[in-house]
């Protein structure tokens, strides 16, 4: 058996986080936030507007932040109680299989309607999105910059030294953008 | 007055609502790295940025809250305001004041406390984030306009202190 997505995604959907009595939301290992993505979306934009001379370094830093929180939050994930419970038992192909799985979570936990189209093990990943919450934000060009870090967390997360020494192994870069007009998001994660 | 919390989950797209706005998760690592690029991009006024972003966007979800749940006292609302701050994971917040000062106290935050796991201590107030929540919260509760209240960070738990301290003034 290999990891049956549709199943995964419906039950890690029904999770939800809830603040202790501290108002925080510790899971995963790391602390939580729940936010409007109104909010994030408004920022990059904003940013963005702020300084557009200076959109390279913005947007390294929005995708940077996005990459950071997947690396980190995504090993948590992969080694959290649920994902033992709903993936592991389905896990035979090991690494391949542990990466849909963590695609499911990425499906069902709203980061985007997304899944893996082209897989070579360790050299590169081809992702397609059909929904994500970026995918609203107004402004010029590609502008995935959470997915982008996002997918390049995950893919190093499989495939890259263990958890922390992988980190900056590779890069992703988005091809397609519902943003720009194209009927889907897509990223390409390779060796750097 | 306990905040109402209703989530829901589009099964199309498996986006997350709260209270029938979309949301989603992130980590400290997220909000630590932002506020570090506002930071960073101070000579262009990002922390500002931050701050009035949050204050724009949380306040439409506050209002909302208030008018479906048809909210009108001042109180109730302050503690809706609170309750709805911890339930994004932010941090515990307490606040006092009327429609000319005020003050909001955090005995925890999620910002400071995720820098502090991320880099440690930090020698000056870095929550840009709370100031436009609070900005927000004084002037859904008076009904006043977009960036009535001026809010100052005068303590922050990232530089050592016990609790984060932000002083409210009427613009």
């Amino acid at each position: 058996m290999t990891v049956m997505r549709n199943d995964v995604v419906k039950a890690l959907a029904k999770v939800t986080v809830q603040s202790n009595e501290q108002g925080l939301i510790p899971e995963y290992e790391v602390l939580v936030n729940l936010l409007p993505v109104s909010l994030l979306n408004t920022l990059a934009e904003r940013l963005l507007a702020a300084a557009p001379e200076r959109k390279t370094e913005i947007e390294a830093g929005l995708v940077r932040a996005a990459y950071e929180c997947g690396y980190h939050t995504g090993c948590g994930i992969i080694t959290s109680e649920i994902f033992s419970d709903v993936v592991m038992p389905m896990v035979t192909e090991e690494e391949k299989d542990i990466l849909r799985g963590a695609y499911a979570a990425f499906t069902a936990w709203g980061w985007a309607k997304s899944g893996i189209v082209q897989l070579k093990e360790g050299q590169k990943l081809i992702i397609r999105a059909f929904d994500y919450y970026e995918a609203d934000s107004k402004g010029d060009g590609l502008r995935a910059y959470m997915l982008q870090g996002l997918n390049q967390a995950f893919f190093e997360l499989a495939y890259a030294a263990p958890y922390p020494d992988g980190m900056d192994t590779f890069v992703c870069k988005q091809t397609k953008g519902i943003e720009v007009g194209d009927a889907y998001g897509e990223f390409i994660v390779t060796g750097k | 007055m306990p905040l109402k919390l209703d989530f829901t989950l589009d099964e199309n797209t498996y986006r997350h609502y709260l209270n029938g706005h979309p949301v989603v998760m992130h980590s400290h690592h997220y909000l630590a790295l932002i506020t570090k690029l506002v930071e960073d991009l101070d000579d262009i006024n990002g922390p500002q940025i931050l701050a009035d972003t949050v204050e724009d966007t949380m306040r439409v979800l506050l209002e909302d809250y208030f008018q479906k749940n048809g909210i009108t006292d001042t109180k109730d609302k302050g503690m809706v305001g609170t309750e709805y701050f911890s339930t994004f994971g932010l941090g515990k917040m307490t606040i006092s004041g009327n429609d000319q000062c005020g003050e909001a106290k955090l005995s925890h935050s999620h910002i400071d406390e995720g820098w502090l796991r991320k880099w440690g201590k930090h020698p000056k107030p870095i929550n840009h984030f709370t100031r436009g929540y609070v900005a927000a919260l004084f002037a859904a509760i008076f009904n006043r306009s977009p960036r009535s209240f001026s809010v100052t960070e005068t303590a922050g738990i990232v530089t050592g202190e016990e609790q984060s301290v932000f002083v409210v003034k009427a613009a």
